[in-house]
């Protein structure tokens, strides 16, 4: 279970509204890098995991994520306020605001909705490994473009806490690569344990391997 | 910066260095001296998260125990500045 605590991982406080901006950060919300679908992988990805170490990064990471989402909302949201309908004209919000006017919906940049599609849970340890390592870094990627598309401090300051802890995840992601991967394919494929003992239906045939 | 956005930042600050020992203890879980500064950035969390709640009002619901009004609803949010929360 989770419990809500009433305050940001780290502070979002921006001066100026901007919804041309607003439009773009909006995919690190519901894009295909963003932070709903990192939430989602890490979090789907843990009941399959068959080690405690990687349950656990999982859990602690794809908790992290949905702390980054909301930082990304308020960033949105702050963002969008107070505009006028000539703002909204102007900057080319009108496109997301007939469909939500202000509201915080899931939803890349380019007006595509989120989907499950973005993410993968595959229930082997190398393979959803490499899908995190790889999605950490699309993540920095996405942030990396951001910054170069905004020159607001204040969203900047967010924008970059947000890139480094990509940065610090992949890190993580790393260790756990060097130090399980190796030890699932002898686990589970050379000693051919069958992932059965998890709880996993599946047996491997290590006659084939 | 106001007193509560000050005690919010210490607060803040130590439950990230907290976190980030979890993080490095997932994939290093014997280092000791790891484990160690953990423990001293939680005993900072759970002062800092008391004094914060004591003058400014409960960080998660459960923190209402014993307190006769539903301050769970009052302003700021976090996604709210503090001159919005005065609205």
């Amino acid at each position: 279970m989770w419990q809500y605590e009433k305050k940001l991982q780290y502070p979002v406080k921006i001066k100026n509204c901007n919804p041309k901006l607003a439009q773009i950060i909006i995919s690190q919300y519901g894009g295909p890098d963003g932070e709903l679908a990192a939430s989602l992988r890490y979090l789907s990805q843990r009941f399959a995991m068959p080690y405690p170490e990687l349950k656990g990064l999982l859990t602690d990471i794809g908790t992290e994520e949905l702390a980054h989402l909301e930082m990304i909302g308020a960033i949105v949201y702050q963002l969008t306020r107070d505009l006028s309908i000539d703002e909204i004209k102007k900057s080319g919000f009108d496109t997301y605001f007939v469909d939500h006017t202000t509201g915080i919906y899931p939803v890349a940049a380019s007006g595509a909705p989120f989907t499950a599609a973005y993410i993968q849970s595959k229930g082997d340890v190398i393979t959803d490994l490499h899908e995190d390592l790889a999605a950490e870094q699309k993540a920095r990627t996405t942030y990396d473009n951001i910054l170069r598309l905004c020159d607001d401090p204040d969203v900047r300051d967010a924008i970059k806490f947000l890139r480094q802890r990509e940065v610090v995840h992949y890190q993580r992601f790393g260790e756990a690569n060097l130090t399980h991967s190796n030890r699932f394919i002898i686990d589970y494929i050379v000693v051919g344990k069958g992932l059965s003992k998890h709880g996993s239906p599946f047996e491997i045939d290590s006659e084939s391997n | 910066m106001s007193d509560r956005e000050k005690l919010l930042k210490k607060l803040s600050g130590a439950q990230f260095a907290a976190l980030e020992m979890q993080l490095y203890l997932d994939t290093h879980k014997n280092d000791t001296k790891a484990l160690r500064s953990m423990q001293e950035y939680l005993r900072e969390v759970a002062e800092y998260h008391r004094e914060y709640e004591e003058r400014f009002g409960p960080i998660t619901a459960k923190d209402l125990y014993g307190d006769t009004d539903f301050s769970w609803l009052n302003a700021p949010w976090p996604w709210e500045n503090e001159s919005e929360a005065k609205k």
